[in-house]
């Protein structure tokens, strides 16, 4: 049984529509939504948290909770920017929903939160003068705080700083196991979402494009919308390789792509091109070459071959195997 | 600075401080300034509890007619203060709506209760303009947040909205509370008897010239400054 389902769920806000949304969310699957900004992430999480009116269903274990309000739902939300109190200190902030809801063993529950998160020393702070990562941890302490069955993320990384991500990432897929529940992270970027996902969901313009295990998405996106929003490069026609299909394209790995001057290339596929353009950046070369009207992207690492490779306007071979290509 | 400031310490200086107690122990000019802090007191209670709640729907909502709203609130600061106290003696006079309140035992017409309307129609705007903005300055995100905490809407409102906009809410309930205690047009016009400040102030300046009401006149002005510097104080504390 699918722990939580959500099924046909639009929201229209006036100026946006989440439209049609359907997701199937396993027991303790880490599940990433991926879109651009203003794709209608943080939309459709304050629609599954009953913060936006809408149609369709929202059914946890088997139970439609979309009629529930918002403070009956059981869950927790982080935003971007956290979102705490500035009128209450930092352990009133993690406490506020023990007020409201009957938590059991709170003050238990208070104390592994505190040691978890490593809060032990803010919690007569005022929530004014903290950093990013001491804000993130409090507004993620306050959601599991108040026994959340499903709790979503709205881009948690975004104010953090790069050099603290990855411990950051580990923590929050700990978190979703230590406290048994679902998550849902909202995020824009791929690396992020291929790091942490079981499960992958990528929206645009309000809608689900493609949903499933995260190896498959990230690798097999549905169309070249998702492919380049995947950050896929090279996304050509198959016809070029001698496929018959005209709708079907595929795409190349840019650092996969071998270049030669004297058609000395053994590649499955072989072009000649032109040279449009070399750039070099920290410890590779972006080689820009023209095969007819499509124009290759190329990565030649520094180490491999130092200098452009050839100059503007040169004609050069390039070559990639079959086994390389992705085909959308 | 000067045109501001000079008539304030002149009529201080023209009366002089024997004059100044004298007039700080008359019961009639102390009953007056206490009538009149007083109802003030209680017409910013009032607006509290009836004008949070429509601020914060203007702050918070977009809905047909929300301009007009607005403008509405923002009519008694422009209108002339007698004008203000006919419109107010039409309305709550001898009329049906008068005769309704009178059902309940609430008489407008040289009550405390038409100079506790006289001061809300006309300061009224003051709070309800400071709570609006104050409520506008709070993050959205932070009442969403607290209900899905638990907190129903009228938790966040008292628990999170309104202590995150206390400071342009007591600014604003202090000012229509100070603004209060100067009204006059309105007031002499509904309820001469009892007296507030500004009306009893005319009255001896009318009726005994310029040295008998300009003590009052300075006691008066002196209180309103000390409150001014209270809300001076309060907000840059907050």
């Amino acid at each position: 049984m699918d722990y939580l389902k959500i099924q046909n769920l639009s929201s229209n806000t006036g100026n946006f529509l989440l439209n049609n949304i359907n997701l199937d969310i396993q027991k303790n699957e880490y599940f990433v939504l991926l879109g651009q900004s203003g794709s209608g992430k943080t939309m459709l999480l304050e629609t599954i948290a009953g913060l936006n009116p809408c149609s369709g269903n929202i059914i946890y274990k088997g139970n439609d909770i979309s009629l529930i309000p918002t403070e009956k739902r059981e869950i927790g939300f982080v935003y971007q920017d956290f979102a705490l109190f500035p009128n209450l200190n930092v352990e009133e902030n993690i406490r506020f929903s023990q007020k409201y809801k009957n938590i059991e063993d709170a003050d238990e529950l208070f104390k592994d939160i505190v040691d978890f998160l490593k809060l032990e020393n803010l919690l007569e702070r005022s929530t004014q003068d903290l950093s990013g990562g001491e804000k993130q941890r409090i507004a993620i302490a306050r959601a599991l705080f108040s026994r959340p069955k499903i709790l979503l993320l709205d881009e948690p990384l975004s104010a953090i700083d790069p050099t603290f991500r990855n411990a950051i990432m580990k923590s929050l897929k700990d978190i979703h196991r230590r406290y048994d529940v679902i998550t849902i992270h909202v995020t824009h970027n791929f690396r992020e979402a291929s790091y942490l996902a079981d499960k992958i969901a990528i929206i645009m313009d309000g809608e689900i494009k493609q949903v499933g295990d995260a190896k498959d998405v990230l690798n097999q996106p549905a169309n070249i919308e998702v492919a380049k929003f995947l950050g896929f490069k090279n996304i050509f026609p198959a016809k070029m390789l001698g496929y018959e299909s005209s709708s079907k394209v595929y795409s190349v790995d840019p650092n996969i792509i071998r270049v030669a001057k004297n058609g000395e290339l053994k590649t499955d596929y072989v072009f000649e091109g032109v040279v449009d353009e070399c750039m070099g950046i920290v410890d590779h070369y972006k080689l820009f070459v023209k095969v007819k009207q499509h124009q290759f992207f190329i990565k030649i690492l520094k180490r491999d071959y130092e200098g452009c490779y050839a100059d503007r306007t040169k004609i050069i071979q390039i070559g990639f195997d079959k086994k390389d290509i992705s085909f959308i | 600075m000067f045109f501001l400031s000079v008539p304030i310490i002149k009529i201080f200086i023209g009366v002089g401080s024997e004059k100044l107690l004298e007039t700080i122990k008359d019961g009639e000019a102390i009953d007056s300034i206490i009538l009149t802090m007083k109802v003030s007191a209680w017409a910013m209670v009032f607006v509290l509890f009836t004008g949070l709640p429509l601020a914060y729907v203007i702050a918070r909502y977009d809905f047909y007619g929300k301009s007009v709203v607005e403008s509405l609130i923002d009519i008694p600061v422009m209108i002339p203060h007698t004008a203000a106290g006919i419109a107010l003696l039409t309305t709550f006079g001898d009329t049906n709506i008068g005769e309704f309140f009178k059902f309940f035992g609430i008489e407008f017409i040289g009550t405390e209760y038409g100079i506790m309307i006289a001061m809300m129609f006309l300061s009224a705007p003051f709070l309800i303009n400071s709570a609006k903005d104050g409520f506008r300055k709070v993050d959205v995100k932070l009442e969403k947040t607290a209900r899905t905490l638990g907190a129903s809407p009228i938790n966040v409102f008292v628990r999170i909205t309104i202590p995150n906009a206390k400071k342009d809410i007591i600014n604003g309930a202090l000012m229509m509370w100070s603004r209060g205690l100067g009204e006059f047009g309105a007031i002499v016009i509904l309820v001469y008897h009892p007296m507030t400040t500004p009306v009893l102030i005319f009255d001896r300046f009318n009726s005994y010239g310029l040295s008998y009401s300009a003590p009052l006149a300075a006691v008066i002005i002196g209180f309103s400054m000390l409150v001014f510097l209270i809300v001076r104080f309060i907000t840059n504390r907050l």
